[in-house]
């Protein structure tokens, strides 16, 4: 399989066939991490054509410096909330994660539920960089990145959010041996 | 996407159960996947987009080259003519005549000794400040060494004047004959 590298060199050169492997590796990844900012299905697809419209504006003559994730997650961010401001459906990130966390139904594991109910009460920065490393699989390294912060404060927020679900007792049942 | 990474950290701290990471990865998964429609959407535009920048990307890259060789070909035709062209002869023969006419002590040079030359022999006819008249014997003497440089038929101040002033000019020439 080629690499992201070799893709998007193939792509400086017009080729969309190396673009729609591209569109391909990453379109899940891009689509959940909209649906996560806006909580809707319809303005993460929004979120998903206008990050790859904004991709292939960068064509020719483009050129990637860290991983795809780090450089496409500030725009998915960005993208969200622009949209979401917009269409005004949701107003923070915790009214998202109640909606997640709405008392499961008979096919809702209940730890799953309680676990988005903890998530609620974190605040956003840690459970951003939580999400980030255990949710889009991102490196410390590349979290830092995408958010422009130092990988120290990137430790200090996951070690925060972590320690916030091992003292709960909803959660604490993750945490033990 | 790329491979599910690891998610133990070298911090003990930052690692979690993949009973954790399982979960959470569960909760923020879409219900719904992106439908065809939306990827036909995006594959058409990048279809359109690539091939039409990769176009236009190389038929500038052509007219800059050929602009660019346009201007290196004027540049060089410019630099030849300036070359060809060079300093007429009359200019440098008026240049040494008009020396010769204001070297007065004949040693070659010119310089504002010969105005202090040409001053005092002024002054040592006795007619300081004032001009001397070309019937004056002192002044037809003067005027036959060639010293009435304006010609204006008197040797004067003014005369003296010329002198120093070519002997100022004459310096970026180093004032030799």
């Amino acid at each position: 399989m080629d690499s992201d590298q070799e893709l998007l060199e193939l792509v400086n050169q017009g080729d969309p066939d190396a673009f729609e492997a591209l569109y391909r590796r990453y379109r899940d990844w891009v689509y959940r991490l909209a649906w996560r900012f806006t909580g809707n299905q319809q303005d993460a697809l929004d979120v998903l054509q206008e990050t790859f419209t904004y991709l292939l504006g960068k064509f020719p003559g483009f050129s990637l410096t860290a991983s795809m994730t780090t450089f496409l997650y500030p725009i998915i961010k960005h993208l969200s909330l622009a949209i979401r401001n917009k269409s005004h459906r949701f107003t923070s990130d915790e009214e998202i994660l109640s909606e997640i966390a709405a008392p499961p139904s008979k096919e809702t594991c209940p730890r799953r539920s309680e676990l988005a109910a903890v998530l609620t009460v974190l605040p956003d920065e840690q459970r951003e960089v939580l999400l980030m490393r255990f949710v889009d699989d991102m490196t410390l390294q590349e979290i830092a990145k995408a958010l422009n912060i130092p990988i120290g404060t990137v430790k200090s927020r996951l070690h925060h959010a972590l320690q916030r679900l091992r003292q709960d007792r909803r959660t604490q049942d993750y945490f033990l041996e | 996407m790329t491979e599910k990474k690891g998610h133990f950290d070298e911090d003990l701290d930052l690692r979690v159960s993949p009973k954790l990471s399982e979960d959470l990865d569960t909760l923020f998964k879409p219900q719904f996947s992106v439908p065809p429609e939306v990827d036909r959407a995006i594959m058409d535009q990048a279809n359109r987009r690539l091939v039409q920048r990769h176009w236009r990307h190389r038929i500038f890259r052509h007219i800059s080259l050929w602009r660019v060789a346009a201007a290196a070909a004027v540049i060089i035709f410019a630099f030849s003519l300036n070359l060809t062209q060079k300093p007429g002869p009359t200019t440098t023969s008026s240049f040494i005549v008009e020396a010769q006419a204001v070297d007065i002590d004949r040693n070659g040079r010119v310089d504002i000794l010969d105005a202090f030359k040409l001053a005092r022999h002024i002054e040592s006819a006795g007619l300081t400040g004032k001009s001397l008249s070309p019937v004056s014997s002192t002044g037809q003497a003067l005027e036959k060494r060639g010293w009435d440089i304006n010609g204006d038929g008197l040797v004067d101040r003014n005369d003296v004047d010329l002198v120093a002033l070519s002997a100022v000019r004459l310096d970026k020439h180093k004032g030799v004959l």
